[in-house]
């Protein structure tokens, strides 16, 4: 069919977009580059170059490229999973205070000194989920009104929330003096100073995460129809949705214990996705993963060269971007956003 | 089968439903009819276990419908909600193609089955021209078209509709109700439907369930259950049920005003005669009614629609079978009638052999004030060669009590001036 052809098409472009991104990324940054080293480092085990030269494309830029793009993918990814679940195109990990519930978790277990890793798998972002995990669940019980969850107040709640939780964190953070700056930038939202480590402490918690949500990608469809609909077309809707919320709420705060909260990327790229490719979450969920990692990718590389060699928390620059956005998709509520 | 044993249920410490006993054979066509908060669209939830009985049982082919796991229930059951709005983007195959998920499994693409049953679905509820449409494309009444399809993917074998039509236009109603009806008798499909709409579901249901107050109020075929009385009670509205003459089914009027009227109406003791006939009078027997008048009218054929209106306004009426000349001994009655009345009113009736009697006995009462309406002319009236001219003409001569009215919206006022 000619749809499937366009679909096909449609993720050519994406990964190839991507694979270009990660290219650029590779030799963009405060010490140049050639192109020709990055071949060599990939090709020929970087027997040609110097080894500064093979530490910071290995040790330094890649890391951070990979981090930037499971940041990216897995924030757009919960973000969609949270846009199906509550049936609203304006919920974001970030605006409803997720980001900063495993934020906070974050913060209380590096204030209390607790890290604990069992098997290569490290506790932080059990503490991010734990937070993530709390904030959900008191959001979704402040906003309720009967059975029904109004988008206004749920996106109130989650404001409100927020607010209550980012004061506990810059308390958190007074409180514990030494290394300032550098949780102010993860309090911003930053990929700075990545390294392999964090790469191998969130993968385990990513992709176990995302593995549920794409065995649940077709209910995420049926959900779409509305919970009563579902439930006709025989959903179990009451467990698909703790599920889906809980796999989502990994997501975010796997992403937000090495990189804090980057806002708006979940909002922005599942709406950008939903206009190239439609609704269907089969779909929309690969792509979106796509865009978002790219997207991050993008904005991670313009916020270690724009002023360079000071780095920009990414975050900045992702709610410079996606801010507007925001108010857009709120003035034209009664236009098509799906 | 699907079966419900005195269940109960309540919001918010309300009881809406107060115990309902159903049973709705296989291949039925169920409608659930009712006033505002009767608990007609909790019923149907009770029945698909959207919301769970707080006590009694609901059985579907004789197993309990909790039993049921959701996929079990969905291949047995689908359910059109009543809020079918879509604020997604799917297309029209897309979301047809979802009713096939209770046969899916996770990982399993679309099967030639489920393709074979979409286009299926789509050729009866004709929606197939819509299927690279987005939902938000369509219309109301081709939304609802899809929203049925999708049901219908499911292969159930009953249908749960919850007010199919309360949204859309008139011609679109027919439409959903032709496609209930066509699924009923063709695919042998159940269909229970919650509606407001009496007329339509009078029309096409082959079983009415009136509920009032969380109770069956009534339950049976349309003539059973839409009763006067019944709809008195239940809606508190005052009716007139007349026959559909194209399916012979109950077809429900409001009376416009009647429910202030009737309260207030207090009857007069001036009495008034009718001579009518053929649907002539039928307009202002209910003005005189709704005014207080003491009436009566004959001689009217059965059937006749001045007889119908009599009738249900519960008007004297002198009647005679039709298609034969009216006897001596319903002359006498309406005679009888006649020489109570204080006025005579004559229609602009035409005259043949049949009712001729009626213009003579005008003749005997020269000493009673009478309307003659006179805005068609007698000759255009008269069937039998000048006869009912010469009784006419005769009349006018002789009788000195003859108001001749042209304008008949004129007739209230002329009634007043003779009361007084």
């Amino acid at each position: 069919m000619i749809e499937n052809k366009k679909n096909i098409l449609i993720f050519l472009t994406a990964v190839l977009f991507s694979v270009i991104l990660i290219f650029l990324a590779l030799f963009i940054g405060s010490t140049p580059i050639e192109p020709a080293d990055i071949l060599d480092y990939i090709f020929n085990n970087s027997e040609n170059i110097s080894t500064s030269t093979a530490i910071i494309i290995g040790e330094i830029r890649l890391p951070r490229i990979i981090l930037a793009f499971i940041v990216g993918a897995g924030l757009a990814v919960a973000g969609a999973v949270f846009q199906a679940i509550i049936r609203n195109p304006m919920v974001d990990p970030y605006i409803i205070g997720i980001s900063a519930g495993a934020g906070t978790g974050v913060m209380l277990a590096l204030f209390l000194g607790i890290e604990i890793v069992v098997f290569n798998l490290n506790s932080l972002p059990v503490f991010a989920f734990l937070g993530a995990v709390l904030t959900v669940f008191i959001v979704y019980q402040l906003a309720k009104v009967g059975n029904k969850l109004p988008v206004l107040t749920f996106l109130l709640a989650g404001v409100a929330v927020s607010f209550i939780l980012n004061s506990m964190m810059s308390f958190l953070m007074v409180l514990r003096t030494e290394n300032l700056q550098q949780l102010v930038y993860w309090l911003m939202g930053s990929l700075a100073g990545s390294a392999w480590k964090d790469v191998r402490m969130i993968l385990p918690y990513f992709l176990a995460a995302l593995a549920v949500i794409l065995f649940y990608l077709k209910d995420l469809n049926i959900l779409l129809l509305g919970e009563e609909s579902a439930v006709h077309l025989g959903l179990n809707v009451e467990k698909t949705k703790v599920i889906l919320l809980g796999a989502a709420s990994l997501l975010t705060a796997s992403v937000v214990a090495v990189s804090g909260s980057i806002g708006f990327i979940g909002l922005v790229v599942p709406h950008m996705a939903r206009i190239i490719i439609g609704p269907d979450h089969r779909r929309l969920i690969p792509l979106a993963a796509l865009i978002g990692a790219s997207f991050l990718l993008l904005a991670d590389t313009a916020a270690r060269t724009i002023m360079a060699p000071m780095e920009l928390p990414v975050g900045i620059i992702t709610a410079f971007a996606g801010g507007p956005y925001f108010i857009y998709l709120l003035r034209n509520k009664s236009k098509d956003i799906w | 089968m699907l079966q419900t044993d005195k269940i109960k249920f309540s919001y918010n410490q309300e009881e809406i439903l107060k115990g309902i006993d159903l049973q709705i054979k296989s291949g039925s066509f169920i409608g659930i009819i009712g006033p505002n908060a009767s608990g007609k669209s909790t019923l149907l939830k009770n029945m698909s276990k959207t919301l769970q009985v707080d006590s009694g049982t609901v059985y579907l082919n004789h197993k309990l419908l909790n039993d049921y796991s959701s996929l079990e229930l969905a291949r047995k059951m689908a359910v059109v909600p009543q809020n079918t709005e879509v604020s997604f983007n799917f297309n029209v195959y897309d979301i047809i193609m979802m009713g096939r998920h209770p046969y899916q499994k996770r990982w399993s693409g679309i099967s030639k089955n489920d393709k074979k049953i979409v286009n299926e679905v789509m050729e009866v509820t004709d929606t197939f021209k819509l299927r690279s449409k987005l939902i938000k494309e369509l219309s109301g009444g081709e939304r609802q078209r899809v929203i049925i399809a999708r049901a219908l993917a499911q292969k159930p074998n009953i249908l749960l509709l919850d007010e199919p039509t309360s949204s859309l236009d008139i011609n679109y109603q027919a439409e959903i109700y032709d496609l209930l009806n066509y699924l009923n008798q063709k695919w042998d499909l159940t269909i229970i439907t919650v509606s407001h709409d009496l007329n339509l579901t009078a029309q096409y249901c082959e079983q009415l369930i009136l509920l009032n107050e969380g109770e069956i109020f009534a339950s049976g075929s349309a003539e059973e259950v839409l009763t006067e009385e019944n709809i008195r009670e239940v809606y508190k509205a005052e009716v007139l049920i007349k026959s559909n003459p194209l399916s012979d089914k109950p077809f429900i009027t409001l009376i416009p005003e009647v429910n202030k009227f009737k309260k207030k109406k207090e009857k007069k003791e001036f009495k008034i005669h009718i001579i009518a006939g053929g649907g002539t009078a039928k307009k202002f027997i209910y003005k005189l009614d709704n005014l207080g008048y003491r009436l009566s009218i004959g001689v009217l054929n059965i059937g006749d629609a001045d007889w119908q209106v009599a009738r249900e306004l519960g008007v004297e009426i002198v009647e005679a079978p039709p298609f034969i000349d009216i006897s001596d001994n319903e002359i006498k009655r309406n005679k009888e009638l006649i020489e109570k009345s204080d006025l005579i009113i004559l229609s602009d009736l035409p005259f043949g052999h049949g009712n001729i009697a009626n213009l003579e006995v005008l003749l005997d009462y020269a000493n009673k004030p009478k309307i003659l309406f006179s805005n068609l002319n007698i000759e255009k009236r008269d069937y039998i060669k000048g006869k009912a001219e010469k009784i006419w003409n005769k009349l006018l001569e002789e009788d000195d009590n003859i108001v001749l009215l042209n304008d008949k919206s004129q007739l209230i006022s002329e009634i007043k001036k003779l009361e007084n």
